[in-house]
């Protein structure tokens, strides 16, 4: 036996799992439809597919949301995962389940996977025939993605890097480096029964003015960890970061660089996709001025070229939204896009090359520590700030990095910290900025450029 | 001029505690940032450590309201922090409330200086005019 399947073995004779059968999942992945499985949807690339985003605690209360997203055209369903499950505190999990199915009353913030098991989640999601992507934020999934492909959930979005460092302040970097890696081998493995199990990396990162070179270094990474375990269709994402033409440039060198990397190392064969999240930052609390919001953020998705948009909905600023209104930003973006066309073709060579300069510096540093593998390399440079995520709470980020926005709403790095920005692009950024300003002028701009939507 | 400063309990709002970090810098003091999700101890345990003057706690989510109570009671088991100067700001309760009655609350927990919803810079000036009436700025 090998030592990967020992240590599934081992995570999966837990007390809250119900006697998982191995050969039994293997065989309905193999024989599962192919409409489960959102690569074969991205390799018939015929339209940008939208998924919202959605978990309750409850099957019948998830099953109704599948319901309206349906009815409302959705491409791809999402599963989002309770906060208890997120830190495999299973026990909490199910005795919150328990007090929501008794009481009328949601007592988890999502789905609680793990407890509901693969067998009662796959029914509902061979029901429905759709893709389903897990939306969770956990360091370490291994029970939780052997759970979600055992029901027929064919997308993992997160990492060790993307799903930690916005969430966490001191869950141990490298523990997740290890742990993602046997979900990258698993999701890999599957992938050779069937269609591919699809990654996603989770790009928004804090959502909080995070420049988009360290986005496209992050997401580049990831890929890179994914990629050299075997896995054969990756999504990078990146969000709405509120300037449009940012936005279209960080598309298409995400778009370049990925393809470039993967070549480098091997992996071309691998099917890469680009995934659009609508603004992730503070909303408006007036619902029509968030529709509008949502509705810019589908325009932009459509410029920049996107394979799928995930969507939020005009009830954000509030709290968890309902399954109406979570339906209503579906048919909303789906008309959005059918009646978006004859988009011009907009290129900005000058930002584009500044921006590669950036990212190819600061990957040229990660390759360049001394250690032996990648996932070594990378925790180094996190750890010595080469990648460094403003607003990140885990200790082990530098926060010596300073952005801002300038007069046009891009992102700006005015403070570079250990990150090796080349000289010539970190001029290039600061001087996109007023910095006559003392440092309370600049606090009061970071306070205000994080809530331009508002 | 040391400042231990950081977010209380299981707070993970990240935001305001850097730029605290940030203006506080800039005003010249020596920063000690604990960061988010920090509990009563690992405070008084880094002024202790640190040797601060002024130890100052945010609060987001309003569960400084919680540890608040507790602090007089830990406080006492430290044999050096008589002297220094308790602040406290942020969303210093769940939902709202009259500023006034959530002033003296705090007061009673034992905070020098309480900034319910007062903006930065504000309350860093309170902060200096306290320093400078106890002649220690």
């Amino acid at each position: 036996m090998s030592l990967l399947q020992e240590e599934r073995e081992i995570i999966l004779s837990n007390e809250y799992v119900d006697a998982f059968d191995f050969a039994e999942v293997a065989e309905f992945v193999s024989n599962a439809s192919k409409e489960l499985f959102i690569s074969h949807h991205f390799a018939k690339r015929q339209k940008m597919l939208v998924q919202p985003r959605g978990g309750f605690p409850t099957y019948e209360q998830q099953y109704a949301l599948y319901e309206y997203f349906v009815n409302a055209n959705v491409d791809v369903l999402p599963l989002t995962i309770d906060s208890n499950t997120r830190l495999n505190d299973y026990a909490t999990a199910k005795k919150m389940l328990r007090l929501s199915e008794e009481n009328d009353m949601d007592m988890l913030n999502g789905y609680p996977l793990v407890t509901h098991g693969y067998r009662t989640t796959r029914k509902m999601i061979t029901h429905f025939d759709k893709p389903v992507s897990l939306r969770h934020g956990t360091p370490d999934a291994r029970l939780l993605i052997e759970t979600a492909i055992a029901s027929g959930i064919f997308e993992i979005e997160g990492g060790p890097i993307t799903y930690l460092l916005p969430y966490s302040k001191n869950f141990p970097l490298d523990k997740a480096f290890l742990y993602w890696k046997y979900v990258e081998r698993v999701c890999a493995n599957y992938s050779e029964l069937n269609e591919p199990i699809n990654r996603e990396s989770f790009g928004p990162l804090t959502a909080t003015l995070v420049p988009p070179a360290i986005t496209i270094v992050i997401q580049l990474l990831e890929m890179l960890l994914s990629l050299e375990e075997g896995v054969k269709s990756f999504s990078v994402s990146f969000a709405q970061q509120g300037s449009m033409n940012q936005d279209i440039v960080t598309g298409a060198v995400i778009k370049k660089l990925a393809r470039y990397y993967a070549e480098q190392i091997g992996c071309g064969d691998a099917a890469i996709n680009l995934v659009y999240h609508q603004w992730m930052g503070a909303f408006p609390t007036n619902q029509d001025y968030a529709d509008q919001l949502i509705n810019l953020a589908t325009v932009i998705a459509s410029m920049v070229g996107a394979d799928k948009i995930i969507t939020k909905t005009r009830q954000e600023a509030t709290g968890i939204p309902t399954k109406e209104a979570n339906a209503k930003t579906v048919a909303d973006t789906q008309y959005t896009l059918r009646i978006l066309n004859g988009l011009p073709n907009v290129v900005d060579e000058e930002e584009e090359e500044i921006l590669t300069l950036e990212v190819k510096a600061i990957m040229e540093a990660v390759f360049n520590d001394p250690a032996d593998t990648l996932w070594r390399k990378v925790f180094n440079s996190i750890k010595n700030g080469i990648i460094d995520v403003p607003f990140s709470p885990h200790i082990i980020n530098q926060n010596e990095m300073i952005t801002i926005r300038d007069a046009q709403k891009n992102i700006r790095i005015i403070e570079r910290g250990n990150v090796p920005i080349p000289d010539k692009c970190y001029e290039y950024e600061k001087a996109q900025c007023d910095l006559t300003k003392d440092t309370t002028g600049i606090v009061n701009d970071i306070i205000h450029d994080i809530g331009i939507m508002q | 001029m040391k400042v231990v400063t950081g977010v209380v309990g299981n707070d993970i709002h990240v935001v305001a505690n850097r730029l605290i970090d940030l203006s506080l810098r800039a005003r010249g003091y020596d920063v000690f940032n604990l960061g988010v999700n920090t509990h009563l101890e690992e405070f008084f345990d880094a002024v202790v450590e640190t040797g601060a003057e002024v130890l100052m706690i945010s609060s987001l989510n309003g569960e400084a309201e919680g540890w608040g109570r507790e602090v007089k009671l830990l406080k006492s088991k430290y044999k050096t922090l008589d002297d220094v100067i308790m602040m406290i700001g942020g969303n210093l309760v769940v939902g709202s409330g009259n500023t006034e009655e959530i002033m003296s609350r705090y007061k009673n927990y034992g905070f020098d200086l309480v900034c319910h919803q007062v903006d930065l810079n504000s309350g860093l000036d309170m902060l200096q005019e306290l320093l400078e009436q106890r002649g220690i700025s």
